[in-house]
């Protein structure tokens, strides 16, 4: 068991915006979290990498508690998290974004070594790495913000709204490259999506959330075809 | 043609507005009324010419940044890239500033070196305050407090224990550091506005203590007496004592210059950049966003407390007026004059608002209105301040274009 959250409820003041959670992750996995607006997605994001500690429930990575730990704890257990809107560093180069990711680490081959992995991945970084990350486009922010999250060496990635305010194409590819990041590097992925129909088609399993509640479980495949679902969320 | 008409109506306003204490000339005795109608030709004249100009320039200004984007001249080099970026430029420039600096007291009176004394404390204190404010993008407002308690810490610890001036330079800078981070503690959580509140009580705080204190800090009177710094327990006269100052702070500008710019270049320099630009991101990358934080606040504190120390060796008397609002007030200037996070450019803003208003003593009067318009000017001509960071700057070699 990679990450698991046990009845965890998380507040916002008086608000409570998650009201007993519970989901796991196998390691190597695609887990997927889809719901609608406002539904509690991001919370739960958050919660496990430390931004919104729950009050109560627990959250353990790996067999280890780590809901009273701090958000830079996490990161340095191997848990990175690209946050909603991509919020890349706008007045950093391309190169320094990366760079920022890797630092926690100190090991200078290695991170050379991963920077030309990321530069393979998605070669308009090669090609803009001296530019400023706020000249990019939204998708090429969110290629970076994703190489980014990888220049940590995370095993498990948290992915919040990749496809928000993106053309479908780019879309299409970041979801390639989410599933390829997952069978190459063999990093579990958390991802949280509006999009349900792509979210559904790249993983594993995936988690129906209503409300601050998780109200369904299932593998992927089953889900995509759910009455309910597709009601609901998949618009067919 | 728009632009003619309201620069007029501007001007036309101006005239209206400043009418009575231009164009009338009451006499109480006589109970007259002399009218000074040129007076009011020359201010309409001058109002259209000045508005005319402004609007002159802003339209440039519009300009030349859409040119800009058309030419794509910003990965061109200015004169001033090439000046900061090529070291076969930079390093004369800055071996003949070095000499400029090593020989000014032997060139010039002892006044003149008090002045230039002065206006490299302002130096450091722009340099330190450039790390809180310029690189970690935390507005603080109260730095003067920190100034005070180096100033304080020399006065206090000499009168009651006898401490000399090198004994207490370090303990003054580490005691202002402690303060900042005590300092820091409580401002966390806060950014912006609401930061720049709580720094600006602290500053009054400090300076409220110093005031009331009567038993230990003798209050508003102040601490007289306290020693200059001996070389060895060498003898000084004046002069020598003077220039003997003016190296001494020569050298700590030199130190606080070297450390500020490797801290620039280092790992908890990026930190406080990105902290300066996305706080959640940076978190998300693994950064101890509270400790970077009280980092910068310690760091930036220590150099008010060591010029604080210098500061009160230098008068030889410290008293709470000198760290007044307007003082933090003074050195936030210099770090935004001089560009937000740039070396070089608090040091020229140090200079510049140090000494003009010295060699501008034959317009005193005009002082505080020259120094408020070349402010507006600026922030509406160059926001960037006069040296943007480097790091603005798009870079891009040759062989890397496609």
């Amino acid at each position: 068991m990679m990450l698991k959250l046990n009845d965890i409820h998380t507040f916002y003041g008086n608000i409570q915006a998650l009201k007993g959670v519970s989901l796991e992750i196998e390691e190597g996995e695609i887990i997927t979290l889809i719901g609608s607006n406002g539904a509690g997605k991001t919370t739960t994001l958050m919660s496990v990498c430390g931004l919104t500690p729950p009050r109560t429930g627990e959250i353990l990575f790996r067999g280890k508690q780590i809901h009273a730990l701090n958000a830079d704890k996490i990161v340095a257990l191997g848990i990175s998290q690209i946050p909603e809107g991509r919020r890349i560093f706008p007045e950093f180069t391309i190169k320094e974004n990366l760079e920022m990711g890797a630092y926690l680490r100190n090991d200078k081959v290695e991170i050379r070594k991963d920077l030309d992995y990321m530069f393979d991945l998605f070669p308009i970084l090669k090609e803009r790495q001296n530019q400023r990350g706020g000249s990019l486009s939204g998708g090429e922010q969110q290629m970076l913000a994703i190489s980014r999250a990888l220049m940590a060496r995370p095993t498990l990635l948290l992915l919040d709204e990749p496809s928000l305010g993106l053309a479908p194409i780019i879309v299409r590819q970041i979801f390639d490259i989410i599933k390829k990041i997952n069978q190459e590097q063999k990093t579990t992925i958390f991802l949280v999506e509006q999009n349900a129909n792509l979210a559904l088609k790249v993983a594993h399993r995936g988690y129906v959330m209503e409300n601050g509640q998780i109200t369904l479980v299932d593998s992927a495949s089953n889900l995509l075809n759910d009455e309910a679902v597709k009601k609901i969320y998949l618009g067919a | 043609m728009a632009e003619f008409k309201k620069s007029f109506i501007a001007a036309l306003w101006f005239v209206i507005l400043t009418f009575p204490f231009v164009a009338m000339k009451v006499d109480s005795f006589e109970k007259v009324v002399t009218w000074r109608w040129d007076n009011v030709l020359y201010m309409g004249v001058g109002c259209f010419f000045f508005s005319w100009l402004w609007r002159y320039l802003l339209q440039r200004k519009e300009f030349s940044k859409t040119e800009d984007k058309n030419k794509k001249s910003l990965f061109q080099q200015t004169l001033k890239d090439r000046l900061f970026s090529d070291p076969k430029v930079f390093r004369p420039v800055l071996i003949a500033a070095f000499c400029v600096a090593v020989i000014f007291p032997f060139l010039f009176s002892p006044y003149q070196t008090t002045i230039m004394t002065t206006a490299l404390i302002y130096v450091v204190l722009g340099l330190g305050l450039n790390i809180v404010v310029g690189l970690a993008g935390l507005l603080d407002l109260g730095y003067v407090a920190f100034y005070a308690v180096g100033a304080y810490s020399y006065a206090l610890f000499n009168y009651y224990y006898g401490w000399g001036f090198w004994s207490i330079l370090p303990a003054g800078a580490i005691l202002a550091a402690m303060f900042g981070v005590v300092l820091g503690v409580p401002v966390l959580r806060l950014r912006g506005d609401y930061l720049a509140i709580v720094t600006l009580g602290f500053g009054e705080i400090i300076r409220l203590i110093l005031e009331n204190w009567d038993e230990v800090t003798f209050g508003p009177q102040g601490i007289p007496n306290i020693p200059k710094p001996n070389f060895f327990g060498l003898e000084m006269d004046f002069q020598t004592t003077t220039l003997y100052m003016y190296f001494v702070v020569f050298v700590m500008t030199i130190f606080t210059i070297v450390v500020v710019r490797r801290l620039n270049n280092s790992r908890i320099g990026r930190a406080w950049i990105a902290l300066r630009e996305d706080e959640i991101a940076c978190q998300a990358m693994g950064i101890d966003t509270t400790k970077t934080k009280l980092i910068a606040f310690g760091l930036g504190a220590t150099w008010a407390g060591m010029m604080g120390v210098f500061f009160a060796a230098k008068n030889s008397f410290v008293n709470p007026h000198s760290f007044t609002f307007i003082q933090s007030a003074m050195i936030l200037c210099i770090v935004v004059l001089g560009g937000m996070g740039s070396i070089v450019g608090a040091i020229l803003a140090a200079l510049i608002l140090v000494l003009l208003p010295e060699y501008l003593r034959a317009f005193s009067e005009y002082r505080m209105l020259i120094f408020g318009g070349i402010m507006i000017i600026m922030m509406v001509f160059r926001p960037e301040g006069l040296i943007s960071n480097v790091r603005r700057k798009y870079e891009l070699h040759g062989g890397e274009k496609n």
